[in-house]
């Protein structure tokens, strides 16, 4: 059975400062920082007042003029579902994340843990509600009042029972009732999918309103209409689904560090060469390489922007890490209050390939790193440090020369 | 220090300073102040909760040691900040 952990209204929640504060106030995440002027995530009283998620920013507010704005905070909201995450994964739950705010996972797997399904969603709703990272962001209340648990035989219908509850009761759909069930649900549900989102103002300009009146339109009506979105709705639909591709759980290294003075430009870099040092010279990397990392930070006008990068190759040089994320560093769209750094997946802890002529460079390279590991050894972890310029230009100065870790 | 953290160099220390009427440091750590070479005002931060303010001076001692100190300013009103030596 697939379990869907469903928390309404995640983002908006977080950025508001707790559920509570969503109570009979019309408010919405405005549009992130340089992108395109279109809503966040909604609350329920500005739902009513016509107000949706994705509406333009100018077309909402002359629905409701008196609409409060909260800014983005993609890095926040990140954290904290990244924390709720980690709780899943705590009670051996192999998740799959669909965005922030909705996951799923099978249950199969933890019933030798647990006992039965309904131990699982127990112990689900005891580890989802005390996450110590979600605490501190979003506060005890989003969880304990607003997690939504809904379970069915495929992805799609657990889906649509977390979206049916309105308790703290979770809705169990047993496999031989799902199609039934489904059938009456309405086709609103589509648009958690992104290959059927597209069909949803289709197919209610046609009038369909149920799942069960998508059926009965028939595959290959769907399909000569729709293409494979068509036979994939009619599928989800039928109670078919593809199976859950869960994420591989991996430890997170993240260090994050105030920018001060230097919010953009050549300090900017600076700080970022700070940051890839303190990475490198976390002892969690057991010397592997880095594969992918996100860049973020928070803003200082409120906020937060964030990049993923993939490298092409995994890395552990500290130069060519810095050249290939300080291209990311011009996309920030506002002057930084703080730059953050976390490895998203790490490579293999093997070491890169040379060219023969750099033989003596390297050999340099390796003694100097095994003079280093010496110092260590025998005078302690921060023996052996380097003098980094993050802001040389500044008028303070003991902002000019940071101590960051020399990688060993 | 965890081997992962950052230290910042050239933190400020407490110097003992004896001013005279205009604010010019006239001994510093027990030594004679013989020249005022500069003086400088540092105001930064100040859209922050934690905004900084600091009058600076470079001295030569009487020995031909060079100093520089900074009195601070952002101290509430009616209260005296302290002064403190630094490589600037």
């Amino acid at each position: 059975m697939v379990v869907c952990v469903h928390l309404p209204r995640f983002e908006l929640a977080l950025t508001a400062g707790g559920a509570q504060a969503l109570v009979g106030r019309a408010l919405a995440v405005a549009p992130a920082v340089g992108s395109e002027q279109r809503l966040g995530e909604v609350s329920g009283a500005a739902e009513a007042r016509g107000v949706r998620e994705g509406m333009a920013l100018g077309e909402a507010l002359a629905r409701c003029p008196d609409l409060a704005l909260l800014p983005a905070d993609p890095v926040g909201v990140r954290e904290a579902w990244e924390s709720a995450l980690r709780a899943l994964e705590s009670i051996g739950a192999a998740v799959e994340p669909a965005r922030a705010g909705l996951a799923y996972f099978e249950t199969e797997p933890l019933r030798g843990l647990h006992g039965s399904d309904a131990a699982v969603i127990a112990a689900v709703r005891s580890a989802s509600l005390s996450p110590a990272g979600a605490r501190a962001k979003a506060g005890p209340s989003l969880a304990e009042r607003h997690v939504r648990l809904g379970a069915g035989p495929t992805r799609f219908c657990a889906l649509a029972a977390a979206l049916a509850v309105r308790s703290r009761r979770p809705l169990l759909v047993e496999e031989r009732d799902a199609r039934r069930w489904l059938g009456g649900r309405p086709i609103e549900l589509l648009g958690f999918r992104a290959e059927t989102e597209p069909l949803l103002e289709p197919l209610q300009r046609l009038g369909v309103r149920t799942l069960g009146e998508l059926t009965r339109l028939g595959r290959p009506a769907l399909a000569d209409r729709f293409g494979a979105a068509g036979v994939l709705a009619h599928r989800l639909a039928g109670g078919a689904d593809a199976p859950l591709r869960a994420r591989l759980p991996e430890e997170r290294l993240e260090e994050t560090m105030g920018v001060g003075d230097a919010s953009s430009g050549q300090a900017l870099e600076r700080v970022l060469g700070v940051l890839v040092d303190r990475l490198l010279a976390r002892s969690e990397r057991r010397g592997r390489t880095l594969r992918a990392v996100t860049l973020s930070a928070r803003l200082l006008s409120g906020g937060g922007w964030y990049e993923r990068v993939v490298f092409r190759q995994a890395l552990c040089d500290r130069d060519r890490i810095g050249l290939a994320l300080s291209l990311r560093l011009l996309l920030l769209p506002a002057p930084a209050a703080s730059l953050g750094l976390a490895v998203e997946r790490f490579g293999p802890a093997v070491g890169e390939q040379r060219a023969l002529l750099e033989e003596g460079r390297a050999a340099r390279a390796t003694r100097l790193r095994e003079a280093v590991s010496q110092v260590r050894a025998a005078a302690g972890e921060d023996a052996a440090l380097r003098a980094v310029c993050v802001d040389p230009d500044s008028r303070v100065p003991e902002r000019r020369v940071v101590l960051t870790p020399l990688a060993g | 220090m965890a081997a992962a953290s950052s230290v910042l160099l050239n933190l400020p220390h407490p110097a003992r300073v004896r001013m005279g009427e205009a604010g010019a440091p006239l001994q510093v750590d027990g030594r004679a102040i013989e020249l005022v070479r500069e003086s400088w005002l540092v105001e930064d931060r100040w859209w922050t909760a934690q905004p900084l303010r600091r009058r600076y001076w470079e001295v030569v001692s009487t020995s031909g040691r060079n100093l520089v100190v900074f009195h601070d300013l952002s101290a509430g009103d009616g209260e005296l900040g302290g002064w403190f030596a630094q490589v600037a």
